[in-house]
Formats: C-alpha cells, sequence, structure tokens
C-alpha cells in the first residue's frame, strides 16, 4: 500500500499544473458554496433577525378575535416570570390618515399602518427604538415617530413638525389628533417601520376608543432555542382563551416562504457546480492517465496487477479531495468569518446575519471530497483497461 | 505459437508456428530485421500478450491457462525486463525504481538493502537517491538491468538494450548483462538487430518474416515442433 500511496502522491505532485488545477476545481466548488451561504442565508437569517427584533420578537401571541382583550399587563407579567423570557411587550396595530402642512401646502398620506407601543416595554423587547436616526423615540403621549418614508412622502417631514392623524375608531367614527414628531425611523434593510407611524399605544388606544385592547405581545428570549417550549407552555396555560402564539418562524412563515425556496434553489446551483468541479476532476485525472501511459504498461509488466493501478489513481482522487476540500474550507471559512467580522452589507442595505454553522461547512468539505474521489473512478478505471504491450508503445 | 495481428484483408502474420524451448541459464540472442517479428516474441514470452494460437510453457506451467492477476504475479516473481529506452518511472528516485518489483511481490524486508547492492554492482551507487530522468541514457539502462535483476527472476527479457546508446555504453551494458547471467545463472533472452555487439553467446535465434530459426543466418534450421 506504502509504495501505491508514495507512487500517486509522486505522479501527482510532479504535475503540478494538474494538481493546482484539479484542487482549484474542488476548492471553487466549496467557496461557491461557502459564498452561496453567507450571502443568501446571511441575508434570510438578516431578515429573520430584524423581523425578531422589530416585529414579532421570538414568540408572538394574538387572540383568534383581532384584538386580545385580556390585560396586557397581566400577560406580559406572566411572561417575564419565565426564566426563558428576556422581556414582552404589548403592540396595537391600525392605520390611519396623516396630513401635514408645509409651506402653506397641505399634504396628506392615506392607510398609513400605525404601531401603538408601550415605550418602557418596547425599549426591553425590541430594538425599534435603535432605528429612530433623528430625534428620538416616543417619549409621551402626543410624541409620534415617522417612518423615513412616510416623512419623505409626507414632503419631507422633519423633527420638530406637526402632522395630524385621523384614525376610524371602533364606532366607525373618525378621531382626529395633532402629534409633534419627535423621530425618524430608518431600518437598513427596510424591515422596521420605515413605512409606518409609532406612537405611544395608550394614545393609539383613546384614538380607537379600544381601552386595553392590544394586537400583540411580543415576547423576546434570551434562549431563542426555547421558544417552542415556551409557546406551547403559554398554550397550556390558557386553555380557554383564543390565543394563537406562534414562533418568528411560524409568524413570519408567508415573509420567509418565498425566500426559502429561493435559498434551495441557490443552494442546488451550488451543489451543480460542485458537480462541474467534479467533471473537472475527471478531466485533469484522464490527462495525468494519458500521461502516464507508459508508466503504467511498465508497472503492468512487473507484475502490478490491475486492481494496484486502480488504487494509484483512487489514492491521486483522495489526495486531490483532501488538498481540495481543505483549501476550499479554509478559504470559505476565511471568507465566512470576514463577512461575519465585517457585519458584511451592500449600500448600506441589510447587514448579513453570518453565522458558522460547522455541520454545513463539514457537510460541504465532505460531499466535494467524496465527489473528487467519485471523480477519480472513472480515471483510475480506464488506467487498469491498459494492456501492458499497448501501453509500452506509448512514447 | 503464432500471432496475427489484424483481421481480414489488415491481417499481419507476426509470428508463425514458432517453437523452441530455452534451458535454464541459457543466455539467447534474438536477432532479425525490424519488423521480423523478434519484438513479438519478446512480447508473448515476457506474458505481456497473448499468442493467437499455441502456448508460453515456462518453468512447466502453461501460462494460457492463467488469469491477468495470475500472469501480473507470475510476470513479478519469474521475469525481468530491460525495455530499449530504460522505461524507469520518472516519479521515482533510481533506488525506488529498482525497488519497485520487490514492492509490488509485497516482499519489502530486504527490498531496499538488496536494490542498494544491485545498483553498486551496476555502478549506480552515486546516482540511487536522483531522481530516474535526471541521470544519463547509460546510467538508465544499468538502473533498467538492475531492476530487472531485482526480483532474481528465472528469465530476464530484454528488447534491445543497447538500442539507445552509444558504442562505448552499449559495451559496458552487454558486459554487464553477461557478468550478471554468469553470476546469477539466469536465464537471458535478449532481443538485438545487432548481435556482435554481444559476442559470444550460448545461443542465437534468427527471426524473418514471423519465422524462427537456430543460428545466425536464416538458412539454418527452422525451429517449429
Amino acid at each position: 500500500m506504502e509504495y501505491r500511496f508514495n507512487l500517486a502522491k509522486r505522479m501527482l505532485f510532479n504535475k503540478k499544473a494538474s494538481l493546482i488545477g484539479a484542487v482549484l476545481a474542488v476548492t471553487i466548488g466549496i467557496l461557491v458554496i461557502h459564498v452561496n451561504f453567507v450571502i443568501f442565508q446571511g441575508l434570510f437569517d438578516a431578515i429573520v433577525r430584524d423581523l425578531t427584533d422589530y416585529r414579532f420578537g421570538n414568540i408572538q401571541v394574538t387572540d383568534e378575535e383581532d384584538y386580545i382583550d385580556k390585560s396586557d399587563i397581566s400577560l406580559i407579567n406572566w411572561f417575564e416570570r419565565i426564566p426563558y423570557v428576556e422581556a414582552a411587550t404589548p403592540r396595537l396595530s391600525t392605520t390611519a390618515s396623516i396630513n401635514i402642512t408645509k409651506n402653506g401646502e397641505r399634504i396628506e398620506e392615506t392607510r398609513v399602518p400605525v404601531v401603538g407601543v408601550d415605550p418602557l416595554r418596547d425599549i426591553r423587547a425590541s430594538t425599534v427604538h435603535k432605528t429612530v436616526d433623528e430625534g428620538q423615540f416616543v417619549y409621551s403621549r402626543n410624541s409620534i415617530v415617522l417612518g423615513s418614508n412616510v416623512a419623505r412622502d409626507l414632503g419631507g417631514a422633519q423633527v420638530g413638525d406637526n402632522v395630524k392623524l385621523k384614525i376610524v375608531d371602533r364606532y366607525g367614527q373618525d378621531q382626529l389628533k395633532r402629534f409633534i414628531v419627535t423621530g425618524i425611523a430608518r431600518s437598513p434593510g427596510g424591515q422596521g417601520f420605515d413605512y409606518s407611524v409609532i406612537m405611544h399605544i395608550d394614545t393609539l388606544r383613546d384614538l380607537m376608543d379600544r381601552d386595553g385592547y392590544t394586537s400583540s405581545i411580543m415576547v423576546k428570549l434570551n434562549d431563542p432555542t426555547k421558544a417552542i417550549e415556551v409557546k406551547e407552555f403559554f398554550l397550556r396555560s390558557f386553555p380557554n382563551e383564543d390565543f394563537i402564539a406562534e414562533t418568528i418562524e411560524e409568524a413570519a412563515e408567508q415573509q420567509l416562504a418565498g425566500f426559502r425556496s429561493g435559498i434551495a434553489m441557490i443552494n442546488m446551483i451550488g451543489y451543480f457546480g460542485m458537480m462541474s468541479s467534479a467533471f473537472a476532476v475527471v478531466t485533469i485525472q484522464m490527462m495525468l492517465v494519458n500521461s502516464k501511459t507508459r508508466e503504467i504498461g511498465v508497472m503492468r509488466a512487473i507484475g502490478a496487477k490491475r486492481k494496484d493501478i486502480l488504487i494509484i489513481f483512487l489514492f491521486q482522487g483522495l489526495i486531490i479531495g483532501t488538498i481540495g476540500a481543505s483549501v476550499g474550507t479554509v478559504a470559505g471559512l476565511g471568507y465566512t468569518i470576514y463577512a461575519q467580522e465585517t457585519k458584511m452589507s451592500w449600500n448600506n442595505s441589510l447587514p448579513l446575519e453570518v453565522t458558522i454553522q460547522w455541520d454545513k461547512i463539514l457537510q460541504t468539505a465532505l460531499t466535494a471530497f467524496s465527489l473528487a474521489v467519485i471523480a477519480s473512478l472513472y480515471p483510475s478505471y480506464r488506467a487498469t483497461k491498459l494492456l501492458p504491450v499497448e501501453a509500452m508503445r506509448t512514447v | 505459437m503464432t500471432k496475427i495481428y489484424g483481421e481480414g484483408d489488415t491481417q499481419v502474420r507476426a509470428l508463425q508456428d514458432v517453437s523452441f524451448s530455452v534451458s535454464k541459464g541459457e543466455f539467447l540472442l534474438v536477432i532479425g530485421a525490424s519488423g521480423s517479428g523478434k519484438s513479438t516474441l519478446l512480447n508473448m514470452i515476457g506474458l505481456l500478450d497473448r499468442p493467437t494460437n499455441g502456448n508460453v510453457i515456462i518453468d512447466g506451467i502453461n501460462t494460457s491457462t492463467l488469469s491477468d492477476n495470475q500472469i501480473s504475479s507470475f510476470r513479478n516473481r519469474k521475469l525481468g525486463f530491460i525495455f530499449q529506452s530504460a522505461n524507469l518511472l520518472s516519479d521515482l528516485t533510481v533506488l525506488e525504481n529498482v525497488t519497485l518489483p520487490r514492492q509490488i511481490m509485497g516482499n519489502n524486508g530486504t527490498a531496499i538493502s538488496d536494490a542498494k547492492k544491485l545498483l553498486t554492482t551496476v555502478g549506480l551507487e552515486p546516482q540511487m537517491y536522483k531522481r530516474a530522468n535526471k541521470i544519463s541514457g547509460g546510467q538508465a539502462q544499468r538502473a533498467a538491468i538492475a531492476r530487472g535483476l531485482a526480483n532474481s527472476p528465472s528469465i530476464v527479457l530484454a528488447d534491445e538494450p543497447t538500442g539507445n546508446l552509444d558504442s562505448v555504453t552499449a559495451e559496458t551494458v552487454v558486459q554487464l548483462m553477461k557478468s550478471m547471467s554468469r553470476k546469477l545463472g539466469q536465464t537471458f533472452i535478449v532481443v538485438t538487430h545487432d548481435h556482435r555487439q554481444f559476442g559470444d553467446v550460448d545461443r542465437v535465434i534468427t527471426t524473418k518474416d514471423g519465422r524462427a530459426f537456430e543460428g545466425k543466418e536464416s538458412s539454418k534450421i527452422e525451429v517449429t515442433a
């Protein structure tokens, strides 16, 4: 076995161009998978992260009816007694018409989403307050934060401007209220409340005439892996209520479903790329076999069996696979760490949420290695088919 | 035995009804013009190719009954090859080339020390750690002789072993083969187109148009059964 490995190694390392070509093919195959993973899985995870941080939390509680009429304080206190729960906060949602008068001109926007928040609780359960890049978050009952796109559509509304909101209450009556713009919210990637306005939840309850009502409870966990456990515990604890409790994956399913199939397709393209690499390995190894025809003939003449020749070229596949998978994994890992450390994003868009998933890295490396070995099967088989007398005629 | 290449109109009878036996320890020259069938004959004896009709019997074993694996083992244990252009494996050192037949056999125990002894005998001690493609043609041919003898084969087959060498180096190689034959008592079957280089040998067979004749002239007795 030792001489066959030695011979395989020497033959391969003495054909440096072929070795580099084959190793590069495997490396690029792995790198494509890593780059795809970093970009597309990173984008997916970033969207999940922002939806969790801004909108749903790790668990979102709603009601089969439009609103939760049970006291939000009692539900929040119930949640916050669970060790896995970091914080919980109520949210109330509706739509409104907003108008502003700028330079004597009245600008109106209709059907603008409105989110009512409890400012003191919200900053513990959500990071939406961090998206306020001008002014500050909601701090009083007559302050309002405009999403950057709403502010733009209102002719460039700024902090300190007065805006008037018209909301239809539960009895179908229009309710008007004037607010001072205290902040403008702008999130990278637009997963925050860029298209909404944010106000104090109690102000919104008053306007809607829904005192004590809540649209949803957003629950943030200190250990997101316990989401299902906490959700099920909650539903078991309130069997007679019509609550709906969903994890982020369930709550944001609509937003994420398309993305998931896109990622699956991109991954498939990546694996097709890896298969192309395998074909490159086949070609390079066929070239190696062709260039070693005479040597194969000599080895057969001095007693090497077909099996020995097969093993020599399979060893070459193993060497190419091992080096290619190692170099590819190191390069891919380097790229992943770079993307993670620099919080990679494009044009100030959503910063990717890059995680190092060792199981996927190992799976990719093993797949590339296996493909390289499988790719060497045919050239190795071809090498065994050379007749010594024919092979020796080759110069 | 008979060896026919091709079919129909393109059929070539490379060997026709050739039959002879060689005794243990004999130094046999096979001479003849280009295309007379001498290399084909050597390929048949060396089990590198199979005859169309007939058998090659070595040490009482009819080799036509052996499987491909058995033939490989047989070549490895019983036969040593010396080719016209040395045919050393360029990826290995001279020593590794000479050790290779023993490693293929699986007999690694004294393979390296025996190979070193052989290389010393053929005067290649200083070159043994050089890559095979870094030595001269004469040195490569001497290394090929050492490799051909590495397994202590019963029969050493040499195909134009001096064909690519200058006259001085060729003379050295011929003397080396003859001295090894005398020293080790092995059978040498050497194919050459120039028998004068070899001087006196035990026996000469001449090939012409695929037939074999005893002696140096084609008018001598045809060696068929």
